[in-house]
């Protein structure tokens, strides 16, 4: 009989379970409509962006510039330390979103130490920092609640250091490394090199015949701020877009979870009728048997 | 007539994005104005308004608060940070617009006199459509 009672509380148990799960994927579903709506809106704006600072340097890269040589678009040779800034979600129960993200970062840092460069590692989100703490690898700072509630003026500030720092030749180099929002199913995951800007896609063809002006008393001063502006802009999107894709990836996590529980909850109720049948059926025979002997 | 395309863009969606005849745009040098064929060219631009001449000859305008312009040979893509249309059907709709730019004129927190000389030309522009 006990492991009938057994069979109830874990039937409870996993239903309660399964309410949980549903209700967290409701919530996801909800909060992923107005992040999605958020990234969208900003989505064209950042590939244009893109599209522009890539032309700007890769004319820069084909001299069709008349001798600029700016630190943001030349590429450096034998880097000695670079910055990699991270996204992950603050909260777990995301299926793989977070570890994907923390994977593409080992890889990076990985590659970097078979160079000999040294890396100092930006943590935006608790549980990628957490990992890296857990796993003693050092972190040059981190901020936590920021990649919930992505927020232009703090986004702006904790980038701001890597950017100066890089002006200053402190860094050759940065990355940032998110998992962005692809569709309501999957997740991308984008390693961004935002400094120095990235010209290998940009070819020197005829197309780009003509001799880019840079309309401006101070060049330097001009292409400072358009990166700045770039690389904030970017530090942001990746925020928004990330956001998304967490609320993406919880909603499919809290789904799977949701069907596991009911076929969970069915195979017990099975269980739980046999051993029902099977305790009615030994009381029967107890009985007939008893009858049995006095006879 | 010559025409060429417009790009306006900013953060939170696309503003403008039609065949024009000419643009005036604040440059942080000083305004100026890109035709079709202009040179290729990339520069700041600063708090002020840009002026669009559109196919049917009419005059739109749009407040911007900083941005940076991209002009090739038939095409201008104009990313903003903020920006408000002066524009639309109705003369509400059009007061509601001005309402909107006077609010992001008065979050720019540049010098006052350039500001000044701002709210008093899409005063101007919304004028010119009521």
């Amino acid at each position: 009989m006990a492991n009938l009672k057994d069979i109830q509380r874990q039937i409870k148990s996993v239903s309660n379970t399964q309410k949980t799960t549903r209700a967290m994927k409701l919530v996801s579903t909800a909060k992923l409509r107005r992040a999605d709506e958020l990234a969208k809106r900003s989505r064209l704006y950042a590939t244009k962006m893109n599209q522009v600072i890539a032309e700007i340097a890769g004319r820069i890269k084909c001299n069709k510039v008349g001798g600029i040589d700016n630190r943001y678009f030349v590429e450096i040779e034998n880097p000695k330390m670079v910055d990699i800034v991270f996204v992950t979600a603050d909260k777990g129960l995301c299926g793989g979103f977070n570890i994907q993200t923390i994977k593409a970062v080992k890889k990076l840092l990985k590659e970097y130490k078979d160079e000999n460069v040294k890396v100092r590692l930006r943590g935006i989100g608790k549980k990628g920092i957490e990992f890296f703490k857990y796993n003693e690898v050092e972190l040059f700072d981190s901020v936590i609640n920021l990649s919930s509630k992505p927020d232009k003026v703090r986004s702006d500030e904790f980038i701001a250091t890597s950017i100066e720092d890089y002006k200053d030749g402190k860094i050759d180099g940065l990355h940032i490394i998110y998992n962005g929002f692809k569709n309501m199913m999957t997740q991308e995951l984008h390693v961004m090199k935002l400094l120095p800007v990235d010209t290998k896609q940009f070819e020197c063809g005829e197309a780009q015949n003509s001799v880019l002006e840079i309309e401006a008393q101070d060049e330097e001063h001009m292409l400072d701020s358009l990166v700045n502006k770039y690389v904030g802009f970017s530090m942001y999107y990746s925020l928004i877009d990330s956001v998304a894709a967490e609320h993406s990836a919880r909603m499919q996590a809290m789904d799977t979870a949701t069907n596991n529980a009911s076929d969970m909850v069915r195979s017990l109720n099975v269980k739980f009728n046999k051993a029902r049948q099977a305790a009615i059926t030994t009381e029967l025979i107890e009985i007939i048997s008893g009858v049995e002997s006095m006879k | 007539m010559d025409k060429l395309k417009l790009e306006i863009l900013t953060p939170n969606g696309e503003i403008f994005n039609d065949e024009v005849i000419s643009v005036v745009l604040p440059g942080k040098e000083g305004e100026f104005g890109v035709l079709a064929h202009h040179a290729c060219l990339a520069t700041l631009l600063e708090a002020g308004v840009i002026d669009i001449e559109k196919i049917d000859k009419t005059i739109e305008s749009v407040l911007i608060n900083w941005g940076m312009v991209q002009v090739d040979e038939n095409k201008i893509i104009v990313l903003v940070e903020g920006a408000v249309a002066i524009r639309g059907e109705s003369e509400s709709a059009i007061a509601g617009a001005l309402e909107e730019a006077k609010e992001l004129i008065s979050d720019i927190a540049d010098a006052n006199p350039a500001i000044a000389i701002v709210s008093s030309k899409i005063e101007l522009a919304a004028q010119r459509l009521l």
